[in-house]
């Protein structure tokens, strides 16, 4: 599932994107810590489709017991789970590497969304709060890498 | 100081020369993001949200000279990330001056004086400062007060050393219209050669939001601002776009006008989408399915986009396209004032942001004069 099909919401018709005075989205997912269950094809293509989207690490198990955990930042679905995979930057600092959909026995959604939390409502609040508060020089600061 | 007539001839040549050899799709701006590591944090911010570990991730000058030998487009904007803070910049931005590449290096300037003695004055760098609006718009949009005093500062810095200087402004919801005009005026008073806009897109996977601007809404928002110009104006951009902006023309997208390469690969299909990633240029052009993409294809992703790594591209595509096209970018450039007695009624009307405790239209700081006709 790429592009169109991805953004479509079955069976919803599209308005008019030139009418649009606000475009409405609906809230994020809150994935981490999920274990999806991975009982068939469909589900383990779902959830293989929202640890693209995450932002933050996976941990995928192997059907050999072997396991590799770090950041999905493609996919490439075919018609068959044996000619799709998965492409991902490993924790560990190793180089880009693949997993096909058919090696995979589980996926666990272990590192932090890295974009839950950070929204512009959630700052407006807190800005008028430390300013309420008295503070100056207010300012988010981008966290310290480890 | 207008753009250089040598880059303007670049540019032309280029798309005329893809015209020529009847290129259907062609590159007309790579943009290269050499890691994605920032010095603001900017709330709701869609391009930084990594794990530590991916933001640790830089280009090496050599996977950026390759890119842009790949691509072949005569413009390179550099964003991220913050450019700045890749130790090897300097030698990046010198490997491309010497490929005689035109580049914007997108900075949010917080470290440009510290840095400026990595880069020296050319035709072919210009400085693209990041700055959102005047002092408290710039600010609060980029959660550090302090901000636009800084981004200044370089600016100023920059202009004393000879560099060319622009600045890139993103609208968001919520944006005071005669608060820009203003804020248009303060920087033609600095000095800067021009001034790049463009409104905000909701990336998709940016942190959670509900609500963004429309289409509707941010034509109005551009009809306001850029009707009634001043003569001193300049705009670094396409005329053609800006009126697209206004929503004087349509344009379908130009979704690989644009193409970004970054520490995953070839993004697909934009700058903005992030679909997945080609490991070459030439698989990113042949493998996506650019049908899927723009405003016109009813993808809902791109349903309220105006932005100018879709846009601008198609624009002037339009320009070399016809005579017609031609003929009115001339006309755009030479007569661009734009009067439009609605839209200074637009620029009476409060400012009603969808966001709930936005803060920016509490700012009356605006110039009486701006309400006149």
């Amino acid at each position: 599932v790429t592009g169109r099909e991805a953004g479509h919401r079955a069976g919803t018709p599209e308005p008019d994107p030139d009418a649009l005075e606000v475009i409405e989205r609906g809230a994020r997912e809150q994935l981490e810590g999920w274990v999806p269950e991975l009982a068939d094809e469909n589900e383990l293509r779902q959830a293989l489709e929202r640890a693209f989207d995450y932002r933050g690490d996976v941990l995928i198990t192997r059907k050999d017991g072997t396991q590799i955990e770090g950041y999905i930042f493609d996919r490439r679905p075919g018609s068959t789970l044996a000619d799709s995979m998965v492409r991902l930057v490993p924790k560990n600092g190793a180089g880009k590497t693949s997993v096909f959909y058919t090696d995979i026995a589980a996926l666990a959604f272990t590192g932090r969304d890295m974009a839950a939390g950070n929204s512009w409502e959630a700052w407006v609040r807190q800005y008028w709060e430390r300013k309420a508060a008295g503070e100056k020089g207010i300012s988010l600061q981008p966290e310290k890498l480890e | 100081m207008p753009v250089p007539v040598s880059q303007m001839w670049t540019v032309a040549s280029y798309v005329l020369k893809q015209k020529l050899q009847g290129r259907k799709r062609y590159p007309l701006v790579l943009m290269l993001e050499p890691l994605f590591r920032c010095n603001l944090a900017c709330a709701g911010c869609g391009k930084i949200q990594y794990p530590g570990h991916v933001l640790k991730m830089q280009l090496t000058p050599e996977e950026c000279f390759r890119a842009v030998e790949e691509c072949g487009a005569p413009t390179i904007a550099i964003p991220g990330g913050e450019p700045l803070l890749h130790p090897q910049i300097g030698e990046i931005v010198a490997g491309l001056v010497a490929r005689k590449k035109y580049i914007y290096l997108c900075t949010n300037a917080l470290l440009l004086k510290q840095k400026i003695d990595l880069f020296q004055p050319s035709k072919f760098l210009t400085f693209s400062v990041h700055v959102d609006g005047q002092r408290e718009h710039h600010d609060f949009s980029v959660c550090l007060e302090g901000g636009y005093e800084k981004a200044v500062e370089g600016v100023r810095e920059a202009l004393r050393r000879g560099f060319r200087v622009t600045t890139n402004t993103t609208l968001f919801d919520g944006a005071d219209p005669r608060s820009v005009r203003e804020f248009f005026d303060e920087m033609m008073e600095l000095g800067v050669e021009g001034m790049m806009l463009s409104p905000g897109y909701s990336y998709d996977k940016a942190p959670d939001q509900s609500h963004f601007l429309g289409r509707a809404r941010t034509r109005r928002l551009f009809r306001a601002i850029l009707s009634n110009r001043k003569e001193n104006w300049r705009f670094n951009m396409s005329p053609l776009f800006l009126e697209f902006l206004m929503g004087k023309r349509d344009y379908p997208c130009t979704p690989w006008g644009m193409p970004t390469f970054n520490v995953f690969g070839w993004q697909r299909p934009c700058y903005l989408l992030q679909d997945g990633y080609a490991d070459t240029f030439a698989e990113l052009m042949q493998s996506t399915e650019w049908a899927s993409y723009g405003t016109e294809s009813g993808n809902p992703k791109c349903a309220n986009c105006m932005v100018h790594s879709g846009y601008e591209a198609s624009a002037v595509n339009d320009t070399f396209s016809s005579l017609r096209g031609f003929w009115d970018t001339v006309r755009a450039t030479l007569s661009n004032r734009y009067p439009d007695p609605r839209a200074l009624e637009l620029l009476h009307e409060p400012v009603r942001p969808v966001h709930a405790f936005n803060p920016l239209v509490q700012i009356e700081n605006h110039a009486p004069q701006e309400t006149r006709v």
